[in-house]
């Protein structure tokens, strides 16, 4: 029918054109500067460079490192922040309202912005300096251990991030499996008991498989905003120590905006979003299979 | 007796867990010289506590201004998204027209961009539009390219999928158009759903860095988390104020927590499970 | 649950929305008119100084104003953070908004410059008037000839020190305008240390990159080493040459020995006394006289090697190349250089070395201590920041090695890691 017809289109022209013009059309442009030697100050006087950028960026160390540091914090980020968060799902779920005043704690480190929780953070692991020593080393001093450098080791600046991130993260995710909890039914539980489970065995066989969907949601959202890593070493670490801490984002903002290079720039988004639309299909398709 | 221990327990790990914030907050009401000192019993005292790193984070934040900004991003994106959002959401959902399985596929790919990726050829684009410079501008940048979203449409479709036929078809008999349609009787039907993604934007957008770190660049138009992250970096550095300022900048959504909390579990699992 | 409020507020929310789409329509299309002005309005932007300069700035402006307003001229200031200010200018100059003056450190004026940003101010100053300057801010202006930034002040590092700790501890401070070598700097140290008393501040907690370029670039260059050969564009085999990381390895022994701290917290650790030296510039220099009176002692760096170290370069001011306001922007820059103006203000506020001659009238101070061992290291050693388009990128490598050199890490692996970065750059 016509006259319906216009009418879809008039209400979906707002959102559309939106979309269009500050979604789409930037990745367009983004995919064409990146063959072109496109300069942030003059980025319509290019010229076409057939591709040099992305072989450039594969061997960049700086490049490298950027992706092996958002690699590694994801591989640290998103099995513990979703364990521990299965598991305090498990813990807390319970009527009584003790219970949901406990899950409220858990939920709170949630709204509070990241940069506000980066830079707590910084100020928590401040390492121990005369007799001015932040918050956790002062409990490892405590507890008898050595007080540590957290954001100014290199080996220990990356886990350092990824634990806060866990920590604000996680009753998120926790919220996300007591949903999935509340829908299991109790008759199940109640069977799998008589049955002669024990905790371990209800736990692998009727908990986690009718939890799949929760689970892979979870690993799949927690995934995509790890690689978004920008907030926390912008603040905490710019970076450093030894470069252990740059993310990508953070390379493809330095690369615009302090050597203006937006054709390099634009060529580090577009292998980015490759990257994220490949997590994103295999995990689709691990979905696919779990269900099936 | 094993109740109260494992009440007893939990109640451990919800301090430790909540530790850094509290301590957050009790840090900002101390002297400068005494915040890194007395490690982990210090949070217990109560010497010397004052409201002056307040006084002090509000004056070299310009926190006032900086607020008013945070706001009228939020509810401009909020404000704006609501109604083209819904109105996407319902054609996609209620109407029939050529292409809108494909057009629809191509508005779930979206869903998946990381905005953070396209911070910069969405900046030049944001120029070209003239969305630099002045404060109106510069609003206008930080708030219309977030309206529409991909997520919300797909979030908000399936809630008007879920409405029933009937009360559509008798209005379309006494012979009311689709777009009175949408706003009498499919829109307040999915109020609960609008409340949720009002409570997704809030959260996304009050902790926006990266395009207001690109966008803000004027004074007058810097966001509460910008301000926050400037007094963190200007010398000279003076940790009260930092946090007292941090402070701040966590209030506004911990007044609204409440409501934040009962809206992200619905949304979640209708946007991400089903 | 009882979630009525929330839906009636959406219901509110809704309903506000219904009865102002049309007025939002058109708030938004109307986005982006500006409006015509009805003064010339002059756009300033400057780095974010210490409180006292600021409010000295928009004090000059104001006076600017007041003398400016019967030609229909008005100025307004904004102030930026430090915290990746070439970032920051980066980005407005993307996006067409720059200002129509605006403040440039001094090593980033080559940078600028490369990009078509600065509009040259030779044709607007007599040579006359350009000799009354320091011949560092003219240096520091000018790139392949041309001047493109002038200064109301210059910057000096020194070493201040408090005098009654050094003589409890039996310490003696070098004569005027002599600097201790490396060894007799550690000595001292070491007997501060001896004597329970921390020796130096460096500021290991500063955010800004460009403090640990311009607070230990000098002591690569007083072991005969550069940070870059601006004319071949090397930076490998330059910055991470032998005799750099021979002075850095000694350097970081500062550290290794307890003599300075790695993560400070506090800010000022010398003017609360919590240190007996502190490696520090011009702008602490009348803070720690009022905290000190006459128990402030200065002194020059110490040498690593057989130069002097000595630092200058500091914030001066540029016209935009996209300004239609040339001439008015040029008023502003002799005003904020004029030494009534300008220069009296800003330097009573930050401490800074006046620069020019005809300035120093004005301040009878620079002929005793503190002051008067700035501009005797300004202009017997003063020595700026290598000029290159790569600057920032330098800037950025370099300090991040000194941060993790303080930490501990290995000097050469860290200063080739620091090389190598900027040398892809710069061939690129």
């Amino acid at each position: 029918m016509n006259r319906r017809s216009w009418e879809a289109w008039l209400l979906l022209l707002p959102a559309l054109l939106v979309l269009g013009t500050f979604v789409a059309w930037p990745l367009v442009r983004a995919l064409l500067w990146s063959f072109t030697d496109a300069n942030l100050f003059a980025p319509h006087n290019a010229e076409w460079n057939r591709g040099s950028h992305y072989s450039y960026l594969i061997s960049d160390p700086r490049f490298r490192q950027a992706f092996l540091n958002t690699a590694l914090f994801a591989l640290m980020v998103v099995p513990l922040q979703s364990v521990i968060a299965f598991f305090l799902a498990l813990w807390v779920n319970r009527p009584e309202p003790y219970w949901r005043w406990l899950r409220t704690a858990f939920f709170v480190p949630v709204v509070v912005s990241m940069p506000v929780l980066a830079i707590l953070w910084t100020m928590l692991y401040q390492p121990l300096e005369g007799d001015q020593v932040g918050l956790i080393n002062s409990v490892l001093l405590v507890v008898g251990l050595p007080a540590q450098d957290w954001l100014q080791n290199p080996l220990l600046a990356l886990p350092a991030i990824a634990a806060m991130s866990v920590w604000q993260g996680v009753g998120f995710q926790m919220m996300i499996f007591l949903a999935g909890l509340q829908q299991l039914s109790r008759d199940q539980l109640e069977a799998a008991r008589i049955d002669g489970a024990n905790g371990a065995q209800r736990l692998w066989y009727v908990i986690i498989p009718s939890m799949r969907n929760s689970l892979l949601f979870v690993w799949i959202t927690t995934t995509i905003l790890a690689f978004r890593l920008f907030v926390q070493p912008y603040l905490m670490t710019r970076g450093g120590p030894q470069d252990r801490t740059v993310s990508i984002i953070q390379y493809l903002y330095e690369t615009t905006f302090l050597n203006r290079d937006l054709g390099l720039a634009s060529a580090g988004a577009i292998l980015f979003l490759l990257l994220v639309a490949v997590i994103t299909l295999v995990q689709q398709r691990a979905q696919r299979e779990v269900r099936s | 007796m094993k109740r109260i221990l494992g009440w007893g327990l939990s109640l451990l790990v919800a301090w430790f867990f909540l530790v850094p914030l509290i301590w957050m907050v009790h840090a900002s009401l101390r002297p400068e010289a005494e915040i890194f000192r007395g490690g982990m019993l210090s949070i217990f005292s109560i010497d010397q506590l004052s409201w002056s790193n307040y006084a002090d984070a509000w004056r070299r934040a310009q926190f006032g201004r900086a607020l008013l900004n945070s706001i009228i991003q939020l509810v401009g994106i909020i404000g704006i998204g609501l109604w083209i959002n819904s109105m996407a959401a319902f054609a996609f959902a209620r109407m029939q027209f050529a292409g809108r399985d494909l057009l629809f596929a191509l508005v779930l790919i979206l869903v998946i961009l990381p905005v953070e990726v396209l911070i910069i050829p969405l900046f030049l684009t944001a120029r070209d539009l003239n969305l630099m410079g002045g404060y109106a501008a510069t609003m206008g940048a930080l708030i219309i390219p977030f309206t529409a979203k991909a997520v919300n449409v797909f979030f908000l479709r399936q809630h008007f999928l879920q409405l029933p036929t009937a009360l559509e078809e008798a209005a379309r008999v006494e012979g009311a158009n689709w777009f009175q349609i949408y706003w009498h009787i499919a829109l307040p039907s999915i109020k609960p759903a609008l409340a949720t993604v009002i409570v997704l934007d809030v959260l996304t957008h009050w902790s926006d860095f990266i395009w207001p770190l690109v966008v803000c660049t004027r004074e007058e138009t810097r966001t509460v988390q910008i301000s926050l992250a400037n007094l963190f970096t200007q010398p000279p550095i003076q940790y009260g104020a930092i946090l007292a300022c941090a402070v701040m900048a966590t209030l506004p959504v911990l007044i609204l927590f409440r409501w934040i909390q009962r809206h992200v579990v619905s949304s979640e699992l209708a946007a991400g499970i089903k | 649950m009882t979630s009525g409020p929330v839906y009636l507020w959406v219901g509110g929310m809704i309903t506000i929305l219904q009865r102002l789409s049309v007025l939002g329509l058109i708030t938004f299309l109307s986005f982006g008119c500006g409006q015509v002005p009805q003064t010339e309005v002059l756009q300033i932007w400057s780095h974010q100084g210490q409180e006292a300069e600021n409010r000295a700035m928009r004090e000059i402006v104001a006076a600017f104003n007041e003398t400016h307003a019967k030609l229909g001229i008005r100025a307004t200031i904004e102030f930026f953070p430090d915290y990746q200010y070439t970032e920051r200018l980066s980005i407005a100059a993307a996006a067409g908004d720059m200002p129509d003056v605006f403040g440039v450190d001094g090593p980033t004026v080559a940078q600028f410059v490369e990009s078509g940003l600065l509009h040259p101010l030779s044709d607007y100053f007599s040579d006359a008037e350009l000799d009354d300057f320091l011949d560092t801010i003219i240096n520091q202006g000018t790139i392949d000839g041309v001047l493109y930034t002038l200064g109301a002040f210059d910057s000096a590092l020194i070493l201040y020190y408090d005098r009654v700790v050094f003589d409890e501890v039996g310490i003696e401070s070098p004569p005027f305008g002599e600097a201790w070598d490396w060894q007799t700097f550690l000595d001292a140290c070491q007997q501060l240390k001896e004597h329970g008393i921390s020796p130096v501040s460096l500021h290991m907690n500063v955010t800004a990159d460009e403090w640990f370029t311009y607070a230990f670039s000098p002591l690569i260059w007083s072991g005969e080493g550069h940070l870059i050969d601006t004319d071949a564009n090397q930076i490998e085999g330059v910055l991470n040459s032998p005799a750099n990381i021979a002075t850095l390895t000694k350097w970081q022994a500062l550290f290794t020995e307890g003599f300075a701290a790695r993560n400070p917290m506090n800010p000022n650790p010398f003017g609360a006394g919590e240190t007996a030296m502190d490696w520090n510039g011009h702008w602490m220099a009348r803070s720690h006289f009022e905290a000190k009176g006459h128990r402030l002692g200065v002194m020059p760096l110490p040498k690593i090697g057989d130069q002097p170290a000595a630092a200058s370069g500091s914030w001066s001011w540029a016209i935009a190349a996209t300004t239609d306001k040339t001439d008015t922007a040029v008023r502003w820059i002799r005003w904020i250089t004029d030494p009534e103006t300008g220069i009296v203000p800003i330097v009573n506020a930050g401490g800074a070395v006046p620069s020019r001659q005809s300035a120093f009238e004005f301040f009878p101070e620079y002929e005793e201590d503190p002051f008067r061992l700035f501009r005797f290291l300004l202009e017997s050693y003063g020595r700026s920041r290598p000029q290159t388009p790569l600057y920032p990128n330098l800037t950025q490598q370099f300090a991040a090695a000194v941060r993790d050199i303080a930490q501990g890490a290995d000097v050469e692996e860290r200063l080739n890691q620091a090389a190598s970065a900027v040398q892809r750059l710069a061939d690129r």
